[in-house]
């Protein structure tokens, strides 16, 4: 098996056997040892904020508590900031370990004198998977086209809408959001890519879910046009380059680039 | 006092570049735009910048609105031209020192220096400019992020002070 395999191979892995499972696509969730936690059981907002707001800082080392208390509690003064993070930390790890023994540290959430950091080892995050499963992608791609495919469809098959849905109104989760959204996007189009000359359908089908995301994605228009044309059908080539030209004219004012044309001409 | 986020508007701005030949082979480039008003959801595509620009305008004008709400109509006046001598000075060179922290961070930087030490020490240490000598790439595309949004403040600011000023021609 090559490196990339077993890169794969653990990744897949550590989505069915990690103790705590969050989705933050779509909607949220948050799943420990086969157990959905409720709303009700995350009682407060401010609670289920921080843990959300762990999980989108997860790429950073540690956080310092009060950079954490400054962006969920900014208007707080410093004690009551103290208070309300204190809450809803204790808030987090009663729902996700109700039964944990006094004196003994929480399992998911990692303390380290006055910073936090979720515990990647024993959480397995959609967001994250989708990240590490497109940078294998990326790896295979040119040198190992099934292996590339696969984790395209790995990645993809973990994307099921908008990050954190529930705080799209929240400045701290915006930059997370426009990441995934780009980096979905282009996983998107680098398998439509590599689908188009097995399976222009399925080019078809993924192009469309990038304009689904995009409608200005130019990418998925030219991926769309030749998939159809490689499967014969030149109306619906046609077709999708009208499509093009009338989203681009609305939302830009700008015509189609001369690849879009290139291809459209070949059709004509 | 009011909450920090009625009074903050944060924007997310996606580029994407497009590079092509045109119809004698030369190479172009062209820039695709996106903005999205965070805390609002609004979202407009763009080619031209000034249209983005336009767009944070727009919320940052119903921003102010929505803050000076309850103010009578003299302290609304008196709050944007306190405000004006401050930004006035800035207006000018906003838009060109962003571009040009883009192309030269470090020049850029000085410049900026330049023009903080004539607004005063407050605006000063609200960038925390001396900090950005040292600073890291990512830290140069925060501060370029920031110098657009002032940029955009002092745009929509200007706009009020001239409405103020016709009213009171």
């Amino acid at each position: 098996m090559s490196g990339l395999d077993d890169r794969l191979s653990v990744l897949k892995e550590k989505q069915s056997s990690a103790s705590l499972q969050v989705r933050t696509f779509g909607s949220f969730s948050a799943v420990v040892d086969g157990q959905s936690i409720s709303s009700k059981t995350w009682g407060r907002d401010k609670t289920l904020q921080l843990f959300q707001f762990l999980i989108t800082a997860r790429s950073r080392s540690s956080l310092h508590r009060e950079k954490i208390i400054d962006r969920l509690w900014e208007d707080a003064e410093k004690d009551e900031g103290d208070r309300n993070f204190k809450v809803a930390l204790h808030g987090i790890n009663k729902a996700l370990e109700p039964n944990r023994p006094p004196r003994t540290d929480p399992k998911f959430i990692i303390r380290q004198g006055i910073t936090y950091q979720i515990n990647h080892e024993e959480i397995w995050i959609d967001a994250q998977a989708v990240e590490d499963y497109i940078a294998v992608a990326n790896e295979a791609r040119g040198t190992n086209d099934n292996i590339a495919i696969s984790a395209y469809r790995s990645a993809l098959e973990c994307h099921s809408g908008i990050y954190l849905p529930n705080r799209i109104y929240e400045d701290w989760s915006s930059e997370e959001r426009e990441r995934l959204q780009v980096l979905i996007l282009s996983a998107y189009i680098s398998l439509a890519e590599l689908m188009l000359k097995q399976q222009p359908l399925e080019t078809v089908r993924l192009a469309q879910k990038a304009i689904s995301i995009d409608n200005t994605w130019e990418d998925a228009y030219q991926l769309q046009m030749k998939a159809y044309l490689t499967q014969g059908n030149r109306p619906a080539a046609i077709k999708s380059y009208q499509q093009c030209v009338k989203v681009l004219d609305k939302e830009f004012g700008l015509d189609p680039l001369p690849e879009t044309q290139e291809i459209y001409d070949s059709i004509m | 006092m009011a909450n920090n986020n009625d009074q903050t508007a944060s924007f997310m701005v996606r580029f994407s570049q497009k590079i092509y030949e045109d119809g004698k082979g030369d190479a172009q480039v062209q820039w695709r735009g996106k903005i999205s008003h965070v805390q609002g959801g609004d979202k407009e595509n763009f080619v031209e910048f000034s249209d983005a620009i336009q767009f944070i305008q727009t919320k940052l004008s119903e921003l102010t609105k929505q803050a000076t709400i309850n103010k009578s109509p003299e302290e609304q006046e008196g709050i944007l031209t306190r405000s004006l001598d401050i930004w006035k000075k800035l207006s000018a060179t906003g838009a060109k020192m962003a571009i040009e922290t883009i192309k030269d961070p470090r020049k850029g930087v000085a410049q900026i220096q330049e023009q903080i030490s004539q607004v005063g020490e407050d605006i000063g240490q609200r960038l925390e400019i001396d900090e950005w000598l040292g600073a890291k790439k990512s830290d140069y595309n925060d501060l370029r992020d920031k110098l657009q949004q002032v940029t955009t403040q002092l745009a929509s600011l200007h706009d009020k002070v001239d409405k103020l000023s016709k009213k009171k021609k």
